[in-house]
């Protein structure tokens, strides 16, 4: 990846006239981290990078921003919003002009192909975090680590996150520019997380997800780190009817998480942000995974892959499986 | 002996077949066991899922839903958004655990009074083959 090329292509759409700013991702203050950084001039554009950390789905700024209302007698702003994309966060993209969550013309995507990200947690199994920063690259198929003044390559299959294992997209779907060559995609691993689940049996898949959703603390992070969960009124959050009660307890945590997951059910992208940041560790991508494999074989349909596709939940066809039917 | 259970299955049905379809039953004098609890909606599109986890929270042990058949729905499509929505609930609560005998769905319509009658002795059978479904009940909360 050519840092420079990136930095020119995002200089030169920053300085626009139409474009508010660019989202995009910085070096983090220690360790892995890579922080989501908004450029609103040609000079910032010297911090930006990406590189194997730049794990983020940027996607969710695009909602999350506040709309402020406008003081009477001034227009609204109407300048564009310009987004680094990966081939998961141009799903994202996708599926939120699907909703007509966002609105194509106030948006400058640029699309940046994505060899695979690194999974720090599974980095600093090995090699703990640094109260500097660590620099990553890619090398061939492998990564390499900057580390204390070392250089040190990671073979990919030690440090992959587990949703690049399982990517079937790592090329931006939708872009106005593209930085970077085109990767091959590589053949998607099997899933073997949800798999381990479904070979269980019923009262042991109940035992296992018993545990997992006790450990919720109802952070909501999985909701507001997701770049799909744009509600402004969500029902999680409704009190009047409550569906689902403010308590942390399993009956209510399991409540919110077959609600959360079936929000997502045939709009999910996979990009793994709900499961990235739970603090309590739940593998919350399993559920998505396991919704979207079903959309994925008995529908056909995978989200986020055509801008004009009708949204999953709210169309149908005449015949749709139903066998479940009595 | 001892006393057989007894589960408590509550049933969306769709005001304009299966809620007939039931009333049918009624006029007719068919037997069919009384677990069932009769929730009348509008259409079976209008079941949201959080209805099915909601009842599932507040004791129930096994939720029926009915509906019009495919292309008989009184507001033309309604039926087949319920059918889409609620095959991937029945996914998703398979598979968190929950005994999938808990969750019937069935197309009945205003003259299958007999049909209502089958559907019914297959949904209690099914749930009370499953047992109760104590494990997911909303925690009372006193004050």
């Amino acid at each position: 990846m050519d840092l420079n090329k990136l930095r020119e292509t995002a200089a030169g759409i920053v300085s626009r006239d139409d474009v508010k700013y660019l989202i995009g991702w910085r070096r983090g203050t220690f360790g892995y981290r890579a922080a989501p950084y908004f450029v609103e001039d040609a000079a910032g554009v010297e911090e930006l990078i990406f590189s194997p950390l730049c794990i983020s789905n940027l996607a969710a700024y695009l909602t999350l921003v506040e709309k402020l209302p406008v003081p009477r007698g001034q227009e609204p702003d109407q300048r564009k919003v310009a987004l680094l994309v990966k081939g998961c966060d141009s799903r994202a993209v996708n599926q939120l002009l699907v909703e007509k969550g966002i609105k194509r013309d106030q948006l400058v995507v640029v699309g940046l192909p994505c060899p695979g990200m690194v999974d720090w947690k599974l980095l600093a199994e090995k090699y703990p975090e640094t109260e500097a920063p660590v620099e990553i690259s890619w090398k061939g198929d492998d990564f390499l680590l900057l580390y204390n003044g070392q250089e040190i390559v990671v073979p990919r299959a030690e440090a992959l996150a587990e949703k690049c294992r399982l990517c079937r997209h790592p090329n931006p779907l939708i872009s106005d520019v593209t930085v970077g060559e085109p990767v091959q995609p590589w053949a998607p691993a099997e899933d073997s997380g949800v798999a381990e689940v479904e070979a269980k049996s019923t009262p042991e898949r109940w035992a296992y997800w018993e545990e997992q959703f006790s450990k919720c603390i109802r952070c909501y992070s999985c909701r507001n780190a997701c770049p799909l969960c744009y509600c402004e009124d969500c029902i999680l959050d409704r009190l009047d009817p409550t569906w689902v009660n403010r308590a942390v307890n399993f009956s209510e945590n399991t409540a919110f998480h077959l609600a959360r997951a079936f929000h997502l059910a045939g709009r999910c992208i996979e990009c793994g942000e709900c499961e990235r940041v739970c603090p309590a560790g739940i593998p919350l991508g399993k559920l998505n995974r396991k919704l979207a494999h079903t959309v994925r074989e008995e529908y056909g349909f995978e989200p986020g892959l055509d801008p004009e596709a009708e949204p999953f939940q709210a169309s149908y066809k005449p015949e749709d499986p139903e066998e479940f039917i009595l | 002996m001892s006393e057989q259970f007894e589960p408590n299955i509550v049933a969306f049905l769709c005001n304009w077949c299966s809620y007939a379809g039931a009333d049918l039953a009624g006029t007719s004098r068919v037997q069919y066991p009384a677990n069932i609890k009769i929730i009348r909606v509008m259409c079976s599109g209008r079941v949201n899922p959080l209805f099915v986890v909601n009842a599932l929270q507040q004791g129930a042990d096994g939720v029926l839903i009915s509906g019009c058949h495919p292309g008989d729905c009184h507001y033309m499509e309604g039926n087949f958004y319920a059918r889409r929505r609620l095959k991937l609930l029945k996914e998703l609560l398979e598979f968190i655990g929950v005994d999938p005998r808990r969750f019937n769905m069935s197309w009945v319509s205003a003259s299958e009074g007999h049909k209502w009658k089958e559907v019914v002795e297959k949904a209690v059978e099914d749930a009370r083959a499953a047992g109760p479904f104590d494990q997911f009940r909303r925690r009372q909360i006193g004050w």
